[in-house]
């Protein structure tokens, strides 16, 4: 069982969350299994494990954690998210990007890459898609025909995994480059930039609910920036990314915008926002990835 | 995901165009459940009340008895808009952990998983949660990345995985936020546990449900979770483009009960919705998950008809108002 540690608080103002702790924490709550679970002394998870891995990635720590990965990976290609579930799901971006990053292209990856390239929202029953399609109801809130990618199968698209996997893919074109896969990155960018908010960042879905418009969330629009490197016309989602950076209380946000911005290469903003410290393993691997580990996420454009 | 009513008009107005003309309207309800169920209304008009008492009252005019018991604390949280009231109050949730600890509980533990932001424990601080409830991080556990186990049987779905945390309390107490709900009509004790589905395998916002059905979505789980208690904060609730975009809507009620559909039900008729015609409800009752038809409640504290206060509906949902 791993040693209980104490969690110091953040600084006051700071860039991002220069935590000179982090990494000792993440070596030291590493599971037995060589993941990490969501909170010290838990069960290991697909998505803690991915951070903490970039985070020391390297170390044999990150090695372990690999290990742990590749053996959750389903025979269809998809990641399951724990050893205790047997669904494939959204983590599957995470695991193909981990791979690349290894310089691991074999059967892992290419076989990541192809579920991800047969994965795609759904976007609600078909009685519904019938409706909108007929424009019976006005204009939707969203194309339905644009596709992006769900949090795990037969469920609709959302802006956190469509990311995950853009990054993925752009990532994957230099090894496993398509035209098929260029296009699922086109049209999940086009999903993407289709439900942008009125504010220029991003909710979790959509921009609108019942055509009432909806404001942006800090994590998603950190995200969906990640997911839209090399795009143009991404001002206005800049500049609201970068005020989000500055006035969020939440250190989860923060990292991912800190991560955008710098992606972007935009100025990231010193925050007078005091954050209150947090026992999460993947808020300690941020504060190493958002500082020194950004280029793990860096895609371009797909050409 | 059931057509909501403007969706209705359209699929029957496209049905009629193609030449189909069977449709036979809604089929009749019955109420399979036949028990007297009893609910408690007490008055609380603000959120500086005394609220210890006034659940304490509620509790002991419902019966329970929670004497070594484990005891979750399931409240309403969301994401944070300070103009208006999405979540259970931080009052209500701090309140209710003094009153179950006062009544002898094992351990008084307090767990959700928010359905729309990823840092729960930034809304958690937004909310003054984390300041208000005294040791919170030690009492909380966030259920969208819990450790989980299957469950067999979720609809359609085979099984369905959800949080050791809730799965392992002896009681969970659903502190749910009395609001209007832009797709279910109202979201009270029942809807709320939509949180104890675990994001981390279901996502942000946990699609899965809708795309099962969000009326059988919430049967589903009101079925599997039977160790319920439910409180639901009306001091203030949300009227109107709920349960996020609502406005906010002074009642000053406290609704409490062992049968959560007879809470909610009882919330409903509070809110001049007839619970009657509300789906989830009465796939509820058909389920003998707990009653919804008026004979079958025994209000308790406070009559509906002192504390009632008719809800602002959107259009979609006129047709549930209470005649």
């Amino acid at each position: 069982m791993p040693r209980r540690l104490k969690f110091p608080p953040y600084p006051a103002e700071y860039r991002y969350v220069k935590d000179p702790t982090a990494a000792l924490r993440l070596r030291q709550t590493q599971n037995a299994d060589g993941g990490w679970g969501y909170f010290p002394g838990k069960q290991s998870w697909l998505e803690p494990t991915f951070y903490a891995a970039v985070a020391l990635q390297g170390e044999p720590a990150a090695d372990r954690a690999w290990t742990l990965l590749k053996s959750w990976q389903n025979a269809d290609g998809g990641w399951r998210p724990s050893a205790e579930v047997q669904v494939p799901t959204w983590g599957t971006s995470l695991c193909v990007t981990l791979a690349q990053s290894r310089g691991e292209f074999g059967e892992p990856f290419q076989k990541g890459v192809a579920w991800l390239l047969g994965s795609a929202g759904i976007e609600g029953p078909l009685w519904r898609r019938l409706i909108f399609r007929t424009r019976l109801l006005g204009n939707p809130d969203r194309n339905l025909d644009l596709k992006g990618w769900p949090w795990k199968p037969d469920t609709a698209s959302w802006v956190e995994p469509t990311a995950h996997a853009i990054v993925a893919l752009k990532q994957a074109s230099v090894k496993a480059s398509s035209s098929r896969l260029h296009e699922r990155v086109s049209i999940g960018e086009a999903q993407l930039l289709d439900v942008r908010c009125k504010d220029g960042g991003w909710n979790y879905g959509s921009h609108a609910a019942l055509q009432v418009d909806l404001v942006a969330f800090p994590e998603t629009t950190g995200l969906a920036l990640i997911g839209l490197q090399g795009h143009p016309d991404l001002g206005k989602s800049l500049d609201l990314a970068a005020r989000m950076a500055r006035e969020t209380t939440s250190p989860l946000a923060r990292a991912w915008l800190t991560i955008a911005l710098r992606l972007h290469e935009a100025q990231v903003p010193l925050s007078p926002v005091e954050i209150a410290s947090s026992p999460e393993t993947m808020l300690a691997a941020l504060s190493i990835v958002a500082e020194e580990k950004t280029q793990f996420f860096r895609t371009g454009a797909v050409t | 995901m059931s057509p909501n009513r403007r969706e209705f008009l359209a699929i029957a107005g496209a049905s009629v165009f193609a030449g189909y003309a069977g449709f036979a309207g809604a089929k009749p309800r019955h109420n399979g459940a036949q028990k007297i169920s009893p609910v408690s209304i007490i008055k609380a008009k603000s959120y500086t009340d005394d609220l210890v008492s006034r659940i304490l009252e509620g509790v002991k005019q419902c019966g329970l008895d929670v004497r070594g018991q484990r005891v979750l604390l399931k409240p309403n949280l969301v994401e944070f808009d300070p103009k208006t009231c999405i979540n259970t109050d931080v009052s209500v949730v701090a309140a209710a952990l003094e009153a179950f600890r006062s009544l002898g509980a094992a351990e008084v533990k307090i767990g959700e998983g928010p359905g729309h932001r990823r840092d729960t424990y930034s809304i958690a601080e937004m909310t003054r949660y984390r300041s208000e409830v005294p040791k919170f991080d030690a009492l909380f556990t966030d259920l969208n990345r819990d450790d989980v186990s299957p469950i067999q049987g979720f609809a359609d779905r085979g099984e369905i995985y959800l949080p050791n945390t809730a799965l392992r309390a002896d009681l969970i107490v659903s502190l749910a936020k009395m609001k209007t709900h832009h797709w279910a009509g109202a979201t009270l004790s029942m809807k709320n546990f939509f949180g104890l589905v675990p994001g981390s395998i279901y996502g942000w916002p946990k699609n899965e449900l809708h795309q099962v059905g969000i009326d059988l979505s919430i049967v589903e789980l009101n079925r599997i979770f039977r160790r319920t208690f439910a409180i639901v904060d009306g001091i203030v609730g949300m009227e109107g483009n709920g349960p996020i975009q609502g406005t906010p809507k002074q009642v000053g009620v406290l609704v409490m009960g062992s049968d959560l559909p007879a809470v909610d039900a009882t919330c409903c008729r509070i809110m001049g919705i007839d619970p009657l015609r509300v789906e989830y409800l009465q796939m509820a009752a058909d389920r003998a998950l707990g009653v919804t038809e008026e004979a079958h409640i025994e209000q308790r504290g406070e009559t509906i008809r002192s504390v009632r206060t008719p809800f602002e509906l959107i259009d979609n949902f006129k047709q549930l108002r209470l005649a």
